[in-house]
């Protein structure tokens, strides 16, 4: 018996580092496939906008000791633009809905029905983002191009970028408003847990004080909320970073453009990897593969240290109700 | 007039504005929450309404009985396909989960390895799952020669559910009162009758919900599966070198692709999807609910 006990713990011990030999094998292999590209393109990936896979049916050159196609030529800065700008926007809209939804249901919701309006904002989260590209393409694309982007294009004009032609509704709005609905449930169930976590004397006691409600959910925020509502801000942000599906159906999708205005079609790094990927197997240098595989380390890099630094603020466990219970 | 300057400093005497403006604040912060509520409320009713109305209303029998690719015929190898890389992705991320939750539960562990494992399995749901698509594809289908097949796919899916499906297991281990397990090991039970005897049955409720929890997620990805996975107009014909068909493909495939019946085959998918998946959340929940 005792060797069987012996066998099963050591077993248990083999599958408890299943995660961290998932992780470090995910970033060797694709650092490792990512290496040519380093040397092909030194520092000059960051530094450009342009990705070109260069003349797939010409001889492949010789460039800083890799095989390259003629005229290839890398740069993330059109796709980290987006993916910063999207994300950005998504959070500036998913941010102060998450917050008004968790005072809603903390402070003037009836109780009874909290529970079930929270189950149901957690549904943003569960809709698969196929099927909120589809949703973006059929009803929220025509809304903007006809409705939305003209109106703010007429009005808005007076800020930098807000003026200029609307050519569709894909792009950086669409995409924003999106990735928001996704991120809103992770927010707001951080700052829901923060909110449930505060002990009830503190609440009764301002209550009994004399303080509106709107008081105490502002006493809350300040005093004990603060930093969940940075963790969990940064937790949706590592989220709509690494978004793909969703944002690949109605960003636009383009390469080699850059935005002129708000309502430009855009891209993001991992929308680019997921399109650009079938296209790049037709090199056989595997320079295109390369590229691609950098774009993946630069996406992983940020996402994971957003996500780390947000669940680091935020504490462990912070998401417990929301991915669990 | 009185201040409220120093409600903020805790323990300091709290002097309140006079009612009138702070009844107005508390009227206007109940509106506007409510208004966003609101809001958000009709928004997602719409985007139920509106893929559940477009789906069922081009729905046909034939879609569902024959396979296709995503332009022409049904999508039954989707709906298989969706399932089977599903189930792959169970086999290969539950039983690891289970095993992997009992070394980080168990008091008797090396304690750095414990710590270390629960923070790779942080850091591993945080990974976006295009990355987990690309790493299949160059180690999964190239290297290893797999293919775009079922086991490459269900792989990508297991590297995704996996750390949810640990940390869900391991937190309801750790709704076991304690004192049970203690009282097991005084009795001298090892560790196997321990987890045979205890955590697992007790803890089989939490479990099940967060397993259909993590199968709900699994079933609406799509990333991973596009480099890992592939497609298959048909069913796949065993688990290596052919590819499997899934719903969400249909979906994103079927809506770009310019004809009005692949449109139609994008709108059942996304319908069948959301039903799937927000029918799991529902029994999930409600399992949870009772324990």
């Amino acid at each position: 018996m005792k060797v069987a006990n012996k066998i099963f713990n050591f077993s248990t011990f083999l599958m408890a580092i299943v995660p961290a030999v998932a992780l470090i094998s995910i970033f060797y292999f694709v650092f490792n496939e990512s290496l040519p590209l380093w040397r092909f393109s030194g520092f000059s990936f960051f530094t450009t906008y342009l990705w070109d896979p260069g003349f797939q049916y010409q001889p492949p050159i010789l460039v800083h000791g890799v095989l390259a196609p003629p005229g290839a030529q890398f740069g993330l800065d059109l796709f980290l633009l987006g993916t910063i700008s999207t994300s950005l926007l998504a959070i500036i809209i998913a941010f102060p809905i998450s917050f008004l939804i968790t005072i809603n249901v903390e402070l003037y919701l009836p109780s009874r029905i909290k529970k079930f309006m929270i189950s149901m904002i957690e549904l943003f989260a569960g809709i698969p983002s196929v099927v909120y590209g589809l949703w973006g393409i059929v009803v929220l694309e025509p809304i903007l191009f006809k409705n939305v982007e003209p109106w703010m294009a007429r009005h808005l004009s007076f800020i930098p970028g807000f003026g200029g032609e609307v050519y569709s509704g894909a792009g950086l709005v669409a995409s924003g408003i999106i990735l928001s609905f996704m991120i809103i449930p992770i927010i707001t169930s951080v700052i829901v847990n923060s909110f449930d976590s505060v002990p009830k004397e503190v609440k009764e006691g301002l209550f009994s004080l004399g303080a509106t409600r709107w008081e105490v959910g502002k006493y809350l925020t300040t005093r004990f909320s603060r930093s969940s509502m940075v963790g969990g801000t940064l937790l949706g942000l590592g989220r709509a970073l690494g978004e793909t599906m969703a944002v690949l159906m109605v960003s636009g999708a383009i390469v080699n453009t850059l935005p002129t205005s708000f309502y430009s079609a855009t891209n993001t790094m991992a929308a680019a990897i997921t399109s650009l990927l079938d296209s790049a197997l037709t090199d056989s240098t595997r320079m295109d593969l390369a590229a691609l595989a950098a774009l993946a380390v630069v996406l992983m890099g940020i996402s994971l240290g957003v996500s780390l630094v947000g669940r680091k603020i935020a504490g462990r466990g912070a998401l417990r109700g929301y991915e669990s219970d | 007039m009185k201040v409220i300057d120093s409600y903020l400093d805790g323990g300091k005497e709290i002097r309140w504005k006079s009612l009138g403006s702070r009844r107005i604040k508390d009227r206007v912060a109940f509106a506007l929450s409510y208004v966003v509520l609101g809001i958000m409320v009709i928004v997602l009713l719409s985007i139920f309404i509106y893929v559940l109305d477009s789906g069922a209303s081009h729905i046909a029998l034939k879609m569902l009985i024959t396979t296709g690719n995503t332009a022409t015929g049904g999508v039954l190898n989707a709906i298989v396909g969706t399932w089977e890389l599903v189930g792959m992705g169970l086999l290969f991320s539950l039983p690891p989960s289970i095993l992997g939750a009992l070394y980080v539960v168990n008091s008797r562990s090396n304690g750095t390895v414990s710590m270390v494992a629960r923070l790779f399995t942080d850091i591993l749901t945080s990974v976006p799952s295009i990355v987990i698509g690309f790493f299949a594809f160059i180690v999964l289908v190239q290297r290893l020669n797999m293919g775009y097949s079922l086991v490459a796919g269900g792989l990508a899916l297991a590297i995704m559910m996996l750390p949810y499906l640990m940390r869900i297991i391991e937190i309801s281990f750790r709704n076991i009162p304690k004192e049970q397990i203690e009282n097991a090991y005084a009795l001298g039970a090892d560790d196997i009758r321990v987890a045979s005897r205890i955590y697992l049955p007790q803890a089989k409720v939490g479990m099940l919900s967060g397993t259909l929890l993590a199968v709900s997620i699994a079933a609406g990805e799509t990333a991973q599966l596009l480099y890992s996975a592939g497609w298959n107009n048909g069913f796949a014909s065993g688990f290596l070198h052919s590819g499997v068909g899934y719903l969400t493909y249909v979906v994103w495939n079927g809506i770009n692709y310019p004809t009005t019946y692949s449109h139609y085959l994008a709108y059942v998918s996304a319908m069948i999807l959301i039903l799937s998946v927000t029918g799991l959340i529902a029994v999930s929940k409600y399992i949870g609910r009772r324990k």
